[in-house]
């Protein structure tokens, strides 16, 4: 494997004007990075966090008895709970003894080998309605560890308004993203099968993952009810990559689904390897990690962004960089936030909010719908190998495509697998102990199956995030104040979820064991989006079609706060064609110069 | 807005950034125990408890690691498969854990609950543990609640040791698979 010696730029040349500063080195960032500097642009990428020996951190392959605690991270280091989430005043982490305090998925096992990629919540807090906000702030952001499901929408997801009547169509098309979803597929490899879904547009698919025994029978059975389950649409390059000489193809060793997340030799697209590196080589990019941008600056004369501010977050020096554009791929909420932070005699709402729209019509994926179940067939049957591979199965959208239904608008897909894992969960509700006990342990371990909902969350104005007026993180930049619930529709979709998987699963022969009908709290899916929606009209939203400021010409939002709607498909493959798609706008408005 | 963010740095005295233990710690430490695995795995002695005297348990007393190690092997024990909680050092595992938690709660109330074994004489401790077995859906008594967390820690100590992945289970993923992945493709309908 090739050894990157990608090292940041702790003292960039500040004194040039670059032709374009990105906010953030995640799917959005290291997107933009990549196709600005291919089409030969100077550009500037400040990373909040640091740069990890990443490899060293995830060390995927290690057994759980050859590390010191079996995986779990140190004792004084505490991930939140949900029960936390509910009743813990804001900001979580006040008044909290332990050294570390995380988010949620620090709670999973083998949470030491991402403790490092996690926010601590005690220098980054926030306020306001409950919400499970996972932040990853290093070189790469949340593709450091991110679930890897790789998904396209389609119009019924942008032009959604027009079929329900409910919020705003996106300013474009599915046949105006396709060719980007295309690009985005070679360049960075996607595993799966076609299936020909109206709803789910294939890919340009590597070749796939595969099924348990378990799944395939559920599979069959789906037929009957005209549904599909289709292995794992995952973000990994399953036959290798040729232009790219960081990453390996994937050998279905599985670490991925053990953890926390992360791949050690970049099967999994991150950000780093995918994007940043490749753009590097080019000799246009200039990284500059530790660098917290905490303002938009502003020409006094044209209004336009002159650059950004930044603050290193270990000597806490403040720096100004210049630059033609700017670009923010900072995340959905933190670009929000940074919007909202720069406010300026001509921006005085915050720089591209004279819509009042940033940090509005904040949506997301509901979670917390799920079933498990055992086939009995498999009981007592010799273990195979079930989880060497990215996930499971996807099971896509049904609800709302060729039926209205009378309860709820849009719809959700379910992601699950079935079979055998490293550790025996059940273990701890097996009842008993001594021989009897251990060998039922034995004898379920393949036998479980289990699925999980995600749904969308309608955009409403009034789920929204602001400023919070009081409170700082650790660099002394206000932090956010969240104001997001769950409505009737969020409710009522949840109710079909439970209903629908439990149904599905018994129509497969499926002995169902358990079914969760709660919602888990906003933010839980980590699929924040649309704080900063695009859109035609610039009264109702924020950038036009290519993620461009109404207001701000040179100003770019790339990442998930540009989406009109949640869809109920993961998001990261449509920022990263999104970016794509303008960022070369961006390139060809810069050699004409008119940003 | 320049000026607030430099005061608020320069107030903060919080330095240092996330980090772990040293690796060179952890990677000492779990050498030490695959030592210790050889030397006591496999092994028939180790039945006799010589391992209390090699190792010097970190929060146990020699007595309570004793019983800690029988009581282990009564919930998970060896069987025809496979070697149970005693040969996969179950109670290093608890020792350890408990010596490292952050809350001084947690290594209370272990000793506590487990009191009432180390006085049981150790031919009818099996007795009692089934008894505490009888409600640990619905755990009462402090019996029933030690019974819960003691097989809580057994299970997770056993089944992420050598023994209960390999032997046990008979796991088959984390490995390099070269050619085809496992499993099945759906054939088209």
């Amino acid at each position: 494997m090739y050894q990157n010696t990608h090292e940041p730029n702790p003292e960039p040349d500040l004194s040039k004007t670059y032709d374009a500063v990105i906010v953030g080195s995640g799917a959005a960032g290291g997107m933009a990075a990549h196709v600005l500097t291919a089409h030969g642009l100077k550009v500037l990428l400040l990373e909040a966090g640091k740069k990890l020996n990443i490899e060293k951190d995830l060390k995927s392959m290690q057994w759980p008895y050859d590390h010191p605690r079996r995986g779990e991270m140190p004792p004084d280091d505490h991930a939140l709970t949900l029960n936390e989430y509910t009743i813990r005043p804001r900001p979580y982490a006040n008044g909290m003894r332990y050294r570390h305090v995380f988010s949620y998925v620090q709670g999973w096992s083998n949470s030491d080998y991402s403790k490092n990629i996690v926010v601590d919540e005690k220098d980054n807090p926030y306020t306001g309605t409950s919400y499970a906000w996972v932040r990853a702030r290093l070189l790469g952001g949340k593709t450091a560890i991110w679930g890897r499901l790789a998904l396209r929408l389609s119009d019924y997801d942008f032009k959604a308004a027009s079929r329900d009547g409910y919020g705003e169509n996106w300013p474009l098309a599915y046949k105006d993203l396709e060719p980007y979803y295309d690009r985005v597929d070679t360049y960075l490899g996607i595993s799966g099968i076609k299936e020909g879904l109206p709803q789910l547009p294939d890919s340009l698919f590597q070749r796939p993952n595969k099924f348990t025994a378990s799944e395939l029978m559920f599979r069959q059975s789906l037929e009957k009810m005209g549904r599909l389950i289709t292995p794992y649409r995952a973000g990994v390059t399953t036959d290798g990559l040729k232009h790219n000489k960081y990453r390996s193809k994937c050998f279905g060793r599985g670490a991925c689904t053990r953890r926390v997340g992360g791949c050690d030799i970049h099967a999994a697209f991150d950000s780093p390897t995918g994007l940043i590196y490749p753009a590097m080589d080019t000799g246009n990019l200039t990284l500059r990690t530790n660098a917290t941008v905490y303002e938009i600056t502003v020409d006094k004369h044209s209004g336009k962004a002159s650059g950004v501010s930044f603050i290193d977050t270990e000597t806490g020096k403040t720096y100004q960089a210049k630059a033609k554009a700017v670009i923010l791929g900072a995340s959905t909420l933190e670009s929000a936030r940074l919007m909202l932070l720069s406010k300026s005699p001509q921006h005085p709402n915050g720089i591209g909010n004279s819509s009042n729209h940033v940090g509005h019509n904040f949506c997301e994926h509901l979670m917390g719908p799920s079933v498990l179940g055992i086939v009995k067939d498999l009981v007592g049957k010799p273990h195979t190998l079930d989880d060497g591979r990215p996930g499971g199965f996807y099971l896509p959208r049904f609800r709302n495509i060729a039926e209205k239904n009378p309860n709820f608008l849009r719809g959700y897909g379910f992601e699950g697998e079935g079979g055998m894992g490293i550790f025996p969960g059940h273990a701890l509700q097996t009842p008993g102990f001594g021989k009897q006990f251990k060998k039922t342990v034995r004898d379920y371990a393949g036998a479980f199956i289990h699925m999980g909902g995600f749904g969308e969350v309608l955009p409403r104005y009034d789920n929204y995030v602001e400023i919070d007026p009081n409170i700082k993180d650790r660099w002394g930049v206000p932090v956010l104040r969240f104001h997001i619930t769950f409505g009737e529709n969020e409710k009522n979709m949840a109710q079909d979820m439970a209903n629908q998987a439990q149904q599905m699963f018994e129509n497969a022969g499926i002995q169902v064991i358990g079914v969760d009908r709660k919602l888990l709290t906003p933010g839980w899916s980590i699929h924040e989006l649309g704080t900063a929606r695009m859109g035609a009209d610039p009264k109702k939203s924020v950038l036009n079609q290519f993620q461009q400021s109404h207001d701000v010409k040179n100003l770019f939002v790339v990442d998930g706060s540009s989406h009109v709607n949640a869809s109920c498909q993961n998001p990261t493959w449509t920022i990263m064609a999104l970016a794509w798609r303008s960022c070369d706008y961006l390139a060809d408005q810069l050699r004409k110069g008119e940003v | 807005m320049d000026d607030e963010v430099l005061n608020n740095t320069r107030t903060t005295d919080r330095g240092g950034r996330v980090s772990g233990p040293s690796e060179d710690a952890a990677t000492s430490c779990a050498l030490r125990r695959r030592d210790l695995f050889k030397i006591t795995a496999g092994a028939a002695v180790a039945v006799q408890l010589g391992s209390a005297a090699v190792v010097q348990p970190k929060f146990f007393t020699p007595e309570e690691y004793a019983v800690v190690d029988e009581l282990s092997e009564i919930i998970i024990p060896a069987d025809e498969k496979s070697g149970g909680a005693r040969a996969a050092r179950v109670v290093d595992y608890i020792d350890k854990k408990l010596a490292e938690a952050f809350e001084q709660e947690e290594r209370d109330a272990f000793r506590a609950g487990l009191k009432v074994f180390v006085e049981t004489p150790a031919a009818e401790r099996e007795a009692v543990l089934a008894r505490a077995s009888k409600n640990e859906k619905h755990p009462k008594t402090a019996d029933d609640k030690f019974f819960r967390l003691l097989k809580e820690h057994t299970i997770r100590g056993y089944y992420t040791s050598k023994i209960g992945i390999h032997d046990d289970l008979e796991y088959k993923g984390n490995v390099y698979q070269q050619g085809d992945y496992a499993g099945y493709l759906p054939t088209k309908a």
